[in-house]
C-alpha cells in the first residue's frame, strides 16, 4: 500500500515535468515527515549529503572526464584510423568501423552518450557523404554506442555496483564477453545490410596501413590497457583506475600527441561536471527513498510475495528481464537502477542469483532502453547528428536491438557467459 | 514582464551560469587531482589519510552545485512531453503546480541543510581536524539555495519571452 501510494505521488510529478531527482526526493520527505513529524526534517538534510557523497560513485565523473580529454585530444580520430585499416577492406566498412571504434572508445569512457557524441560526429557525417542512408548511418552509430556500458568500464555497472553492494571489478569483467560478442555480431549484420543497401567498400587491406595506424594508434590503444590492466590486475580501485583515466589520456593526449583542444576541453569538462550532478542527485534522493522504504519493510514485502508466487531463479530473471525492458522505454539508466534495484536486490538475493549476474542482465536491459523510444538517450543522440527521424531510424534499428535482445538472453540463461572469466580470475 | 525586467534577466542568468560552470570545472579538477595524488602517494608508500573524506565532499559538492547548473541547464532528467502538449489555462497550472513542488522542496532542504550546518559547528573532519564539518555541509543549504535560483531565473527567462534551453541527456 505504502510503494503503491508513493508510486502514484511519484508518477504524478513526474507527469508534470517535475525532474525524477526532485519528484522522488519530495515523495520520500514527505513520507518521512509523514510518518515521524517534522523532525525527520534535519535528517532528509543528512541523507542527501551522504547518498552524494558516495565514494565508489567518485569513478563516474572522473571516466567523463577521461572522456572528454580523448574527444579534446584527437585520440577518437586515431581510433577511427586504425578501425577503417583494420576493417575498412569489408563491403559497408564505414559501418564496421563505427562498431569497432566504439568497442575501442568503450574501453576508456562507459558512457553510450559520450561514445555516441564522439564517434557519431565523426563518423555519421562521413557515412552520408558516402551514400549511407541516414537511418542506417544513426542506427549502427546508435546501437554501437550501447557497447560503451556493456564493455568495460561501464557508469551503469559504477551505479549498479555502489546500489547493489556487488563487486565493481567483476561487473567489468563480466562484461568483457557479452561486450565483444555483441559488438562482432552487430559488425556482422552491418554487413550484412551493407550489401543489402550496396554501400562502398572503405579502402583495400594493407598490412602497411594497418602498421602504420597501429603505430599513431598505439599510445591511444595503451589507455585501456593501463586502465583495465590496473583495476583488473587488482593495482588499482576501480575508483583509482577513473583517476589513473584522466592523468593517462592528459599524458597522452597533451603531451605525446600534443593537440589538447583547451576550449573544448573546457566545454566537455562543464557537460561532465553536469551529467555527473544529474547523476548523483539521483542517487542521492534515491538514499531517501531507500531510507523510508527500507525503514516500512517495502523491500522485504516485495520479495516476501514473489517468492510466494515462484522461487525459481530463471522465472524471476525472466519476471524482472519484462520488468526492466519495460521501465527502460521510459527511464534513463541512471534513474532506472537508482529506483529500482533497492527495491529488487532482496528478491534477486532471496532466489539465490548471482548480483555480478544480475548485474550483467540489468545493464543490457537498460542499454537496450537507451535505444528504444519514447525516452532514448543514445538513439535521440544519433539521431540528431544524422539529422534524421527518430521512427525512419528506430525502424532500421530493430535488427541491431534483436542483436542485443540476444546478447540478453544468452547472458540471463547461460550464467557462464558473464560469469565465466569473473569465476577464473576472482572466485 | 517590464521592459527592464526583460533586460536584466538574461544578464543575471548569465552571471550566475558563469560562476556554477567555474565552480563545476574547479571541483572536477580538484576531484581529479586528489584521486590521481592519492594513488601517486599510495604507490609510493605514503598513503594520504585524508582522501578518502576529502573526494567523497568533493563529489558531494559537485552534486549540489553541479546540480544548480543542471537546473539552469534544464539538464535534469524529466519527463516534459505532457506539458509540452498542453495549452493555454492547463499548462499554466501544470507549471504552477510544478513550480510549487521544486521550490517546496528546494526550500525545505536548504532549511533542513542550515540546520545541520548550524549543528555542526565546532566539529570538525576526522582525517583533517584544521577543516570544519560544517563547511563540508554547508553544500547542501548553498546548493539548494543555487538550484532555487536557477529555478526561479528559469521561470523569469521564459516569462520574459527568451527560449529556454535545448534539454540534454545524461550518460
Amino acid at each position: 500500500m505504502t510503494l503503491l501510494a508513493m508510486f502514484l505521488a511519484l508518477l504524478a510529478l513526474v507527469l508534470l515535468d517535475v525532474p525524477i531527482a526532485i519528484a522522488l526526493g519530495v515523495v520520500s520527505s514527505g513520507a518521512m515527515i509523514l510518518s515521524r513529524g517534522l523532525d525527520a526534517l534535519p535528517n532528509v538534510a543528512l541523507v542527501l549529503f551522504d547518498g552524494s557523497a558516495n565514494f565508489p560513485l567518485i569513478a563516474v565523473p572522473l571516466f567523463i572526464l577521461a572522456g572528454a580529454i580523448m574527444n579534446a585530444t584527437g585520440i577518437s580520430r586515431r581510433l577511427i584510423a586504425l578501425a577503417t585499416a583494420l576493417v575498412g577492406f569489408v563491403r559497408g566498412g564505414l559501418a564496421l568501423v563505427t562498431v569497432g571504434a566504439s568497442m575501442f572508445f568503450a574501453e576508456i569512457s562507459g558512457s553510450a552518450v559520450a561514445d555516441v557524441a564522439a564517434l557519431g560526429s565523426i563518423l555519421i557525417p562521413e557515412m552520408r557523404r558516402k551514400g549511407y542512408p541516414g537511418p542506417f548511418a544513426a542506427a549502427v552509430s546508435s546501437s554501437a554506442a550501447t557497447l560503451a556500458v556493456i564493455i568495460p568500464p561501464s557508469i551503469p555497472m559504477i551505479l549498479y555496483g555502489a546500489m547493489a553492494g556487488a563487486s565493481v571489478v567483476e561487473l567489468f569483467v563480466a562484461g568483457i564477453i557479452p561486450g565483444v560478442l555483441g559488438g562482432l555480431l552487430m559488425m556482422g549484420v552491418a554487413h550484412l545490410m551493407a550489401v543489402r543497401y550496396g554501400l562502398p567498400v572503405e579502402q583495400a587491406f594493407q598490412l602497411r596501413r594497418v602498421w602504420m595506424a597501429l603505430r599513431d594508434a598505439g599510445w591511444a590503444l595503451a589507455l585501456p590497457v593501463i586502465i583495465l590492466g590496473g583495476i583488473f590486475g587488482g593495482w588499482v580501485t576501480a575508483t583509482e583506475g577513473a583517476g589513473l583515466a584522466v592523468l593517462a589520456a592528459i599524458v597522452v593526449g597533451g603531451f605525446i600527441y600534443r593537440e589538447l583542444d583547451w576550449r573544448q576541453l573546457r566545454v566537455a569538462t562543464i557537460e561532465g561536471g553536469v551529467q555527473t550532478a544529474v547523476v548523483m542527485l539521483l542517487v542521492a534522493a534515491s538514499a531517501l527513498m531507500s531510507t523510508h522504504l527500507t525503514e516500512v519493510q517495502v523491500p522485504q514485502e516485495v520479495a516476501a510475495a514473489i517468492v510466494g508466487l515462484t522461487d525459481s531463479p530463471w522465472a524471476v530473471l525472466a519476471l524482472l528481464n519484462l520488468f526492466f525492458l519495460v521501465i527502460g522505454l521510459f527511464l534513463h539508466s541512471a534513474a532506472a537502477i537508482v529506483l529500482v534495484i533497492p527495491i529488487v536486490m532482496p528478491l534477486v538475493r532471496a532466489v539465490g542469483i548471482d548480483p555480478v549476474h544480475f548485474g550483467l542482465v540489468v545493464t543490457l536491459n537498460l542499454g537496450i532502453g537507451q535505444q528504444t523510444p519514447p525516452v532514448a538517450s543514445v538513439l535521440v543522440t544519433a539521431c540528431s547528428i544524422a539529422k534524421a527521424d527518430i521512427w525512419e531510424v528506430s525502424k532500421v534499428n530493430l535488427r541491431f536491438i534483436a542483436i542485443l535482445l540476444a546478447v540478453l538472453l544468452l547472458v540471463t540463461y547461460v550464467p557462464a557467459v558473464p560469469l565465466f572469466l569473473v569465476q577464473l580470475l576472482y572466485r | 514582464m517590464t521592459a527592464a525586467a526583460r533586460a536584466w534577466v538574461p544578464r543575471v542568468r548569465a552571471g550566475v551560469e558563469r560562476a556554477l560552470e567555474w565552480a563545476v570545472m574547479g571541483l572536477m579538477a580538484a576531484l581529479a587531482t586528489v584521486v590521481i595524488a592519492a594513488v601517486i602517494f599510495r604507490k609510493a608508500g605514503a598513503a594520504l589519510v585524508w582522501y578518502d573524506e576529502v573526494a567523497a565532499i568533493l563529489l558531494a559538492w559537485l552534486t549540489f552545485y553541479g546540480s544548480g547548473l543542471a537546473t539552469l541547464k534544464q539538464a535534469h532528467i524529466g519527463f516534459p512531453r505532457l506539458v509540452q502538449r498542453l495549452s493555454g489555462r492547463s499548462r499554466g497550472a501544470a507549471v504552477v503546480l510544478r513550480e510549487v513542488a521544486v521550490l517546496g522542496f528546494l526550500g525545505a532542504v536548504a532549511y533542513a541543510g542550515w540546520q545541520v550546518t548550524v549543528g555542526l559547528w565546532g566539529t570538525y573532519l576526522v582525517s583533517l581536524p584544521a577543516v570544519p564539518r560544517a563547511l563540508s555541509a554547508s553544500a547542501v543549504p548553498l546548493g539548494a539555495l543555487a538550484c532555487m535560483a536557477a529555478e526561479l531565473l528559469s521561470v523569469f527567462t521564459w516569462r520574459a519571452g527568451v527560449p529556454a534551453p535545448e534539454r540534454e541527456d545524461g550518460p
